[in-house]
């Protein structure tokens, strides 16, 4: 039905153009026909010029009004992002645009209720529509605002928000400049399993399966390099997001995750060198080693050695004081090597977190006691670390209550014992004991949770196979057998090749 | 008399140094004792007898210097004689005999300059057989009067000229006597190691066998490896103590008898091995048992212990403590491998209980010097070598709860969440190579590279970092 207004720009009057487009209607069922009509659709309205969008803006007939950004979201995404062109154009920032005017609450709506499918073929808007919310926001001088938006309309996109995009930097970097490291949790949970790659496009049109709206499509597959959803990704920009990502864990005091997210940095493959990003992550990566009990120390093995070793070789105070830290017996030797560097530190922005090392050795040496007791007074704990009995119990109570200890304080009537602090020997006992049918729910999650990684590796090691390089080698693997192969006919002790001959014949 | 001694200016400053003085007089006579050895081993224990055990040091020094008069080793002799004028001035045999001092340094001098210019009318003639024997007489000689690592460097000449295998082997096996001598133990393994390579046949091999294994388990004993040690001295077959000299000495006599080998032997295997081993390797090793029956008292040990009676082989043991400590090898290792058998009798006493009070324990393991029973197991159990919880309250030792069940289900989602990190890391590392994105050096920046990089890591970060907070 598009085709019979292929030449109807002029002629057809814009809302009818708009509502061209249905969705949902009956031709469109089959995928392969839906992405032909959604490309031509795009294609179309990329040829409008600008002055028609703006045609009756602001009247009853307008086109914002008529269509629904839910169902229409091809042709809403284009008008709305026009509209807005236009005002941020003007010298003065127009009140509808402003947040809480018409319009901004229009891109508010538009961003969390948008059809995910339609937009996958709209990237170039998208971005425009998504990258408007921030300047706005900020102009306002409330650039918390742009958060939920921005992060809906990743969500909405790709619900893994695992292909990573610019905006995924974009909104870290928002995040964290307003402090709202909760606002970033759902996005930092779901780990990246993409990078926009190059989609040959034989691979990309023309199948029913692999189109960008089919159900089963994955993020990677519609959100490509030139699919328009995202500006050049570098690596500067991963290593940025991994590093920024550890921190807002580190805000929310997630060490482990924060301490994971910094590996990634670690790993990235490297010409034997490091750069300024992967020695941020080492050094608080190496100071996060410190707060994540009982996790092995060990630099993840893919890592390029060189580059570890550099990044080493740059961090001696940071190495001297996660050395100090295991010194459980000696505290005040963390302490002088932590104000030995206080400028260091303070030049590299880890001050707080070198601060949370320290509070941290003295939790660190109440957990080690549970290896050795089984119940242990107070006042010999008091005495080991230098304070009275009740403020040491009192703090030993605040670590209870917040889960650092497997453990209860009691009462004996032994005055010489006075509070004595018991550790819960069995596992299944005490404030953290674990019941059997918990363990298995968490087994049981992880086990989906892997299940969709091996998946998510799988489509990376299928993207690899499109890539150039891949094919190009694999030519040259396929030439060299085949010159070995001609080598070997005139070779006089061809066995096989002889064989065939006689089965010829 | 020996509180005299052991008030001597000699022992004060050993005592003011922190050095060991073995207080308690030995179980063994010193007469039979050093009848056992010759050669260097024979002075060697004597002066250690001597600077160590206060009860025995006149009498050791006084052996020790007749013994020395009789060899080229002047400086030896001098030593001993400051030391022993040190423990009893008034003895006579604390005074210095200069004449024969100066006669023999001046006798050594020049049969050095005989031996140097031999050895060069060797070289200048090319006879290989002569400059061997010129570099093995040297080597002798630099021996003898105590210039071991020149006696080293003869020995070491030698090989050049060795034509056969079994000169080859004679002159590893010096090597292996004089490193003895200097106690550097890493030279002894790697010299037995190429005795052993040595490619002897039949009877040369089969006679050096014993001599080599009893020095390889000296060498891992002195070196702190026990349970290599006990490897080597139970695998010592008893010919060693009837073997010829080989290489012209007398291993048995001149580094360590068969008494040694039992009494490292066993104490080595007790340091090393749990009761099924003992009992079987050491017990019932028919072989080794020649051995054991020189020492009962060891044989009896192993016995206590294997028969779970770990205070009455502690006693044992102590009661040999002063014996051992003026043993010239095991001095020095024996504090640690008492401390092994003690800490493994402890682990092995616990195992059938599960909580024992700490009254029970210091009474079955009356505690060692300066540190009390709780200390110990606290030492123990923070080293994970007992796997055990204190109860400081009620004074108990237990034996935690354990729940294979929780802890497979525990370590199973521990393994499963790290495979799961794993692989996340490897699909980055994945995407970004299919990417092309690679960490690249800026051009001629590589050296600058660790000097620069602080500086460049971008501002923006820099004040984000500041910005957090832990409040």
């Amino acid at each position: 039905m598009i085709d019979d207004h292929k030449h109807g720009i002029m002629t057809v009057e814009l809302p009818t153009l708009l509502l061209q487009f249905q969705p949902e209607g009956e031709e469109l069922k089959s995928r392969q026909k839906y992405d032909q009509a959604a490309r031509q659709f795009v294609k179309q309205l990329d040829n409008v010029s600008a002055a028609h969008w703006l045609k009756e803006a602001d009247t009853p007939q307008d086109v914002l009004e008529i269509l629904n950004p839910a169902v229409n979201s091809i042709a809403y995404a284009f008008t709305l992002r026009h509209r807005i062109a236009a005002a941020v154009n003007k010298k003065s920032l127009p009140d509808s645009a402003q947040p809480g005017g018409a319009l901004w609450n229009k891109l508010v709506l538009f961003l969390e209720t948008f059809d995910p499918v339609q937009m996958r073929y709209a990237g170039q808007e998208w971005k425009k529509l998504v990258d408007y919310v921030e300047p706005l926001a900020h102009n306002a001088g409330s650039p918390g605002l742009a958060i939920a938006p921005i992060r809906s309309a990743m969500i909405r996109l790709d619900p893994t928000t695992g292909t990573f995009t610019s905006t995924h930097v974009d909104f870290m970097r928002l995040c964290l400049e307003t402090r709202s490291y909760a606002a970033a949790e759902p996005i930092l949970d779901n780990y990246i399993h993409s990078l926009p790659s190059h989609i040959p496009t034989v691979v990309r049109e023309g199948f029913e399966y692999s189109v960008p709206c089919a159900d089963v499509a994955r993020s990677g597959e519609y959100i490509h390099r030139l699919s328009g959803h995202s500006d050049k990704v570098t690596i500067i920009d991963v290593q940025e997001y991994y590093v920024l990502g550890a921190m807002a864990y580190l805000g929310l005091r997630q060490f482990t995750k924060a301490r994971h997210f910094l590996e990634h940095v670690l790993v990235m493959p490297a010409a034997n060198v490091a750069n300024g990003l992967m020695l941020e992550a080492y050094k608080k990566w190496v100071l996060l080693s410190c707060l994540v009990p009982g996790e092995a120390k060990n630099i993840p093995r893919s890592a390029n050695a060189t580059a570890i070793k550099q990044v080493r070789s740059a961090s001696k105070a940071y190495e001297a004081v996660a050395e100090a830290y295991t010194h459980l017996s000696n505290m005040p030797k963390l302490k002088a090597q932590i104000n030995a560097g206080a400028q260091t530190w303070a030049e590299d922005g880890n001050t707080g977190l070198v601060k949370a090392v320290l509070d941290s050795q003295m939790r660190a040496y109440v957990s080690r006691l549970s290896r050795t007791f089984s119940a242990i007074p107070v006042s010999n704990i008091a005495r080991n670390v230098g304070g009275s009995a009740d403020e040491t119990a009192q703090y030993l109570e605040t670590l209870i209550e917040e889960g650092y200890l497997n453990a209860r304080l009691e009462q004996t009537d032994k005055p010489e014992a006075g509070i004595v602090l018991r550790f819960y020997l069995d596992p299944t006992q005490g404030p953290l004991a674990k019941s059997e049918k918990q363990q298995q729910q968490a087994l049981f999650e992880q086990t989906l949770r892997t299940n969709a990684l091996a998946d998510q590796v799988k489509d990376a090691d299928y993207r690899l196979t499109l890539t150039k390089e891949f094919i190009e080698n694999l030519k040259r693997q396929q030439k060299r057998q085949g010159a070995s192969g001609d080598a070997m006919d005139t070779a006089w002790d061809d066995g096989i090749e002889e064989e065939d001959i006689m089965v010829d014949l | 008399m020996a509180s005299n001694i052991e008030q001597s200016l000699f022992f004060q400053q050993r005592r003011s140094k922190d050095e060991l003085i073995v207080k308690d007089p030995p179980k063994f006579d010193l007469e039979s004792y050093i009848a056992n050895y010759a050669g260097h081993t024979r002075i060697d224990r004597l002066h250690h007898i001597g600077s160590h055990s206060p009860y025995l040091a006149l009498d050791a020094y006084r052996l020790a210097i007749t013994e020395a008069k009789k060899g080229k080793n002047v400086n030896l002799y001098l030593q001993l004689v400051e030391e022993l004028s040190g423990v009893a001035p008034q003895d006579p045999a604390a005074m210095t005999d200069t004449t024969w001092a100066e006669k023999k340094a001046q006798e050594t001098q020049r049969e050095q300059d005989r031996l140097e210019h031999e050895l060069k009318s060797y070289k200048n003639n090319l006879i290989k057989e002569s400059i061997r024997m010129g570099n093995e007489d040297l080597g002798h000689f630099f021996y003898d009067i105590g210039d071991y690592s020149n006696s080293h460097k003869s020995y070491m000449k030698m090989r050049e000229s060795c034509t056969s295998n079994k000169h080859l082997a004679d002159m590893t096996l010096r090597l292996v006597y004089v490193s003895v001598a200097q106690k550097s133990w890493l030279t002894v393994q790697s010299n037995l190691a190429k005795v052993d390579a040595a490619q002897l046949k039949g009877e040369d091999k089969t006679k050096l066998e014993p001599i080599v294994s009893a020095c390889t388990g000296l060498a891992h004993m002195c070196i702190g490896n026990f349970k290599e040690a006990a490897t080597n001295f139970l695998g010592t077959s008893p010919a060693f103590l009837t073997t010829e000299p080989a290489a012209g000495i007398t291993w048995q006599k001149e580094v360590l008898s068969g008494n040694d080998v039992a009494v490292y032997g066993g104490l080595c295997a007790l340091a090393s091995m749990d009761r099924s081993e003992l009992q079987a390797k050491v017990l019932g090793n028919s072989e080794f048992r020649n051995f054991l029956e020189l020492e009962p008292h060891i044989r009896q040990a192993i016995s206590l212990f294997c028969n779970s009676k770990y205070s009455a082989c502690l006693d044992v043991l102590e009661g040999y403590r002063s014996d051992y400590l003026l043993d010239v090898y095991l001095s020095k290792v024996l504090g640690t491998i008492y401390g092994r058998i003690r800490t493994k009798s402890i682990v092995q006493y616990f195992i059938p209980f599960s909580c024992v009070t700490l009254d029970e324990m210091s009474s079955k393991f009356p505690a060692a010097a300066g540190i009390t029973i709780k200390e110990e197991l606290e030492q123990m159990i923070n080293d994970k070598t007992l796997e055990a919880r204190l109860d400081l309250v009620d004074r108990l030792l237990i034996s935690p709860p354990t729940n294979p069940r929780h802890d497979v289900h525990a370590d199973a989602l521990k393994m499963a969440e790290t495979y799961d990190h794993t692989l996340r890391l490897r699909l980055t590392r994945l995407n970004m190579q299919a990417a092309g994105m690679e960490i690249k050096a800026e051009k001629g920046s590589s050296e600058k590279m660790n000097a620069g990089m602080s500086e460049r890591i971008g501002e923006g970060l820099k004040g984000l970092g500041s910005k957090m907070s832990f409040s």
